[in-house]
């Protein structure tokens, strides 16, 4: 294999991000091979230890020890001892539109850092300076996901963290976003939103060992776990339960008599054991649905 | 601009929320198109399956005739404004309003030509220098708006614009958004749960709840004649007064009963309560406040639509006065000139303009008398 063009890419990328011209003379294609993976790692090093973007990447991921965690960030003009909060945007679009968006809505002066993590999802680690911002991150989020739907015209999802004091507590709150990203989208997807405080109790499903998920059910249903229900059927639960398991309203609403409703509800006890007109069955069906939307999830995964 | 077609749209999110169910609508090039309604009703979620942002679940949406369900949100020429806008802070507003256009690599002079023209339906022509921070917020939303226009887009979709706004600049907001309709003679989809707003902008308002479109109708006929209980009691402020009332049939007459008021209905009334087999049944009787008159002319020519009670608030707004009082427990309101002598405490009679009043069925809730 001939690395002597890869090797000439690497050398400019060093040039790029560290302004040095190196000039290598390699003989044999082992040596130019060698000195390829020299200049990557060179590359790498300079990155970690100069980029901002890297080192928060690294930050996030757990990837730098935090005795080093001060000294590298006062090296980078980082305020490590701020309040902050972290945001975790994902875009369908893969174009660089919404970082775009995000660096001018986010200029330098704001000491906001836009942070890539994958080619769709980016970091957006903002600080709140004003007691008022703090109360007002919902706002803020807000502000960021109208503004992409405006200008990339692109369909988005942000979490964000809890608020958090230093850089050290960055980790933790890259784990809160990720984790509320992957739980608002699967329990509450007719949301944009999801504020890592407020995931309710799709973060306790979602916490829960499959293992124990499948004998949850198992003991509901028995060998007989309902996959889906037709189309009539899941409206009728959900208006159901909309209604806070009122017939009259869920009939009027869904512009059926009312023993049509009762029958069906009677049909749905049949198959499942459960009467959806008492609240702990009510709950325990809302529960187990939502058990296994996470099972699907997990499955597809 | 464009006409649009919603057929039989429906949302279904994953998690089995149904949030919009069999949406249909015809809108014409140039119509203002509002959707009104209380938070969670599916307004937003339509207007967001209109520009892409939500896929849709079933049904077809058509822009001037071609199917977009499948269409990228940017390919469907439609321009948004959000509540939660964000303008650029470190850019002018030149370059807050060139944006958009410079990311999609469109030409220098074109984007020039496009921000000018903007500027000047806005009158933002002074303001072109200046940063965001400097500009009040009548002007900041007003930058927002020339964000889309200068798009040029064959349809407007806008999600509760004003909200944000304090009460007297969305007044003035509204007038300018009503001219900029005329001006642009642009397709417009705006999104409120104003009633105020729905009713001065629109040329047809889009009644939803609960993801069900409940009726479709100009400004003036929503008003007039409501199709059912929740369109009568959401449009219009003060709202609606209802009461519960027995209907009568004897021969000819038939009379509504609010415990020991009796309400003789009138003859352009009676024929649908006949008809529809109402004898004896309980309907909700719906009067608007402007219909309840305290006039002693009023009152003495409406000898069979009298009802008694005690003020309990007066509340005067200047031009007109609201009266809050009880009848069989139930909290009506009387919208009367300012010149009343009636005060808080004082017995009270009032005329009901039985002309004006509503019947809805008490199950159904539907409209009887329109």
């Amino acid at each position: 294999m001939d690395f002597t063009q890869e090797l000439s890419k690497a050398l400019q990328e060093l040039k790029r991000i560290t302004g040095i011209t190196l000039d290598v003379s390699a003989d044999t294609p082992e040596e130019t091979e060698h000195a390829l993976i020299q200049i990557r790692c060179l590359c790498t090093a300079y990155k970690q230890k100069y980029n901002k973007t890297d080192f928060l990447q690294g930050l996030m991921t757990g990837g730098i020890p935090s005795y080093d965690i001060h000294d590298r960030a006062s090296r980078l003009h980082i305020n490590a001892d701020e309040k902050r909060v972290l945001f975790l945007l994902e875009t369908k679009s893969t174009d660089n539109m919404a970082m775009e968006i995000l660096r001018n809505l986010f200029p330098p002066q704001t000491k906001t850092y836009l942070v890539p993590v994958t080619d769709n999802t980016i970091a957006i680690l903002r600080p709140l300076r004003q007691s008022k911002e703090a109360d007002n991150i919902r706002s803020i989020a807000r502000a960021v996901v109208d503004t992409l739907n405006t200008e990339a015209l692109a369909h988005v999802h942000l979490s964000y963290s809890s608020t958090i004091k230093t850089l050290a507590d960055l980790p933790e709150a890259f784990r809160e976003t990720s984790l509320a990203l992957k739980v608002g989208t699967l329990f509450y997807s007719e949301q944009t939103i999801f504020p890592y405080n407020e995931l309710g109790i799709g973060r306790l499903i979602y916490q829960l060992p499959v293992t124990l998920c499948e004998s949850f059910l198992k003991e509901l249903f028995g060998e007989d776990i309902p996959d889906s229900f037709d189309e009539d059927t899941t409206t009728t639960i959900n208006r159901f339960f909309q209604n806070s398991l009122n017939i009259a309203e869920t009939s009027r609403q869904l512009h059926m008599h009312r023993n049509t409703l009762i029958y069906r509800l009677e049909q749905i006890q049949k198959r499942t054991g459960l009467d959806l007109r008492l609240f702990e069955d009510a709950m325990t069906f809302k529960i187990a649905t939502m058990v296994i939307n996470y099972l699907h999830a997990e499955r597809n995964q | 601009m464009a006409s649009l077609s919603l057929e039989g749209i429906q949302k279904i999110y994953p998690n089995g929320f149904h949030a919009v169910k069999d949406f249909n609508l015809e809108i014409e090039d140039k119509e203002f198109i509002i959707f009104v309604g209380p938070s969670g009703c599916g307004k937003s979620t339509t207007l967001r399956m209109i520009a892409g942002l939500e896929d849709i679940s079933g049904g077809t949406l058509k822009i001037d005739g071609k199917v977009m369900n499948d269409v990228e949100p940017k390919d469907r020429d439609i321009a948004m404004v959000f509540q939660n806008y964000a303008l650029y802070p470190h850019m002018t507003v030149y370059d807050n309003m060139a944006f958009g256009l410079k990311l999609r690599k469109v030409p220098k002079a074109e984007i020039d030509q496009k921000v000018k023209d903007a500027a000047r339906i806005l009158d933002l022509e002074k303001l072109l220098d200046r940063k965001p921070k400097a500009l009040s917020g009548g002007q900041r939303q007003r930058v927002a708006m020339g964000r889309a226009i200068v798009r040029n887009p064959k349809v407007f979709l806008m999600d509760e614009p004003l909200s944000n706004l304090d009460a007297k600049l969305r007044v003035q907001m509204r007038i300018e958004i009503s001219k900029l309709h005329e001006n642009l003679g642009a397709t417009i989809i705006y999104v409120t749960h104003d009633q105020t707003e729905a009713m001065t902008l629109g040329t047809r308002i889009v009644v939803m709840k609960d993801g069900v479109v409940q009726q479709v109708d100009t400004p003036q006929n929503l008003y007039n004649t409501p199709c059912n209980l929740f369109v009568a009691g959401f449009i219009g402020s003060p709202q609606m007064n209802f009461l519960d009332a027995v209907c009568n049939v004897k021969g000819d007459d038939v009379t509504l009963t609010v415990g020991k008021h009796v309400l003789k209905v009138p003859a352009s009334k009676k024929k649908a309560l006949i008809e529809g087999g109402y004898d004896g049944k309980t309907v909700i009787l719906g009067i608007r406040p402007e219909d309840v008159h305290d006039s002693e002319a009023f009152i003495s020519n409406s000898p069979d639509s009298v009802i008694e009670s005690t003020i309990k608030v007066y509340e005067l707004l200047g031009a007109e006065v609201f009266l809050y009082f009880d009848v069989e427990g139930v909290q009506m309101t009387a919208r009367v000139n300012p010149r009343t002598t009636l005060r808080t405490g004082d017995k009270a009679v009032f005329a009901l303009d039985m002309e004006k009043i509503h019947v809805f069925d008490k199950e159904t809730e539907l409209t009887i008398t329109n």
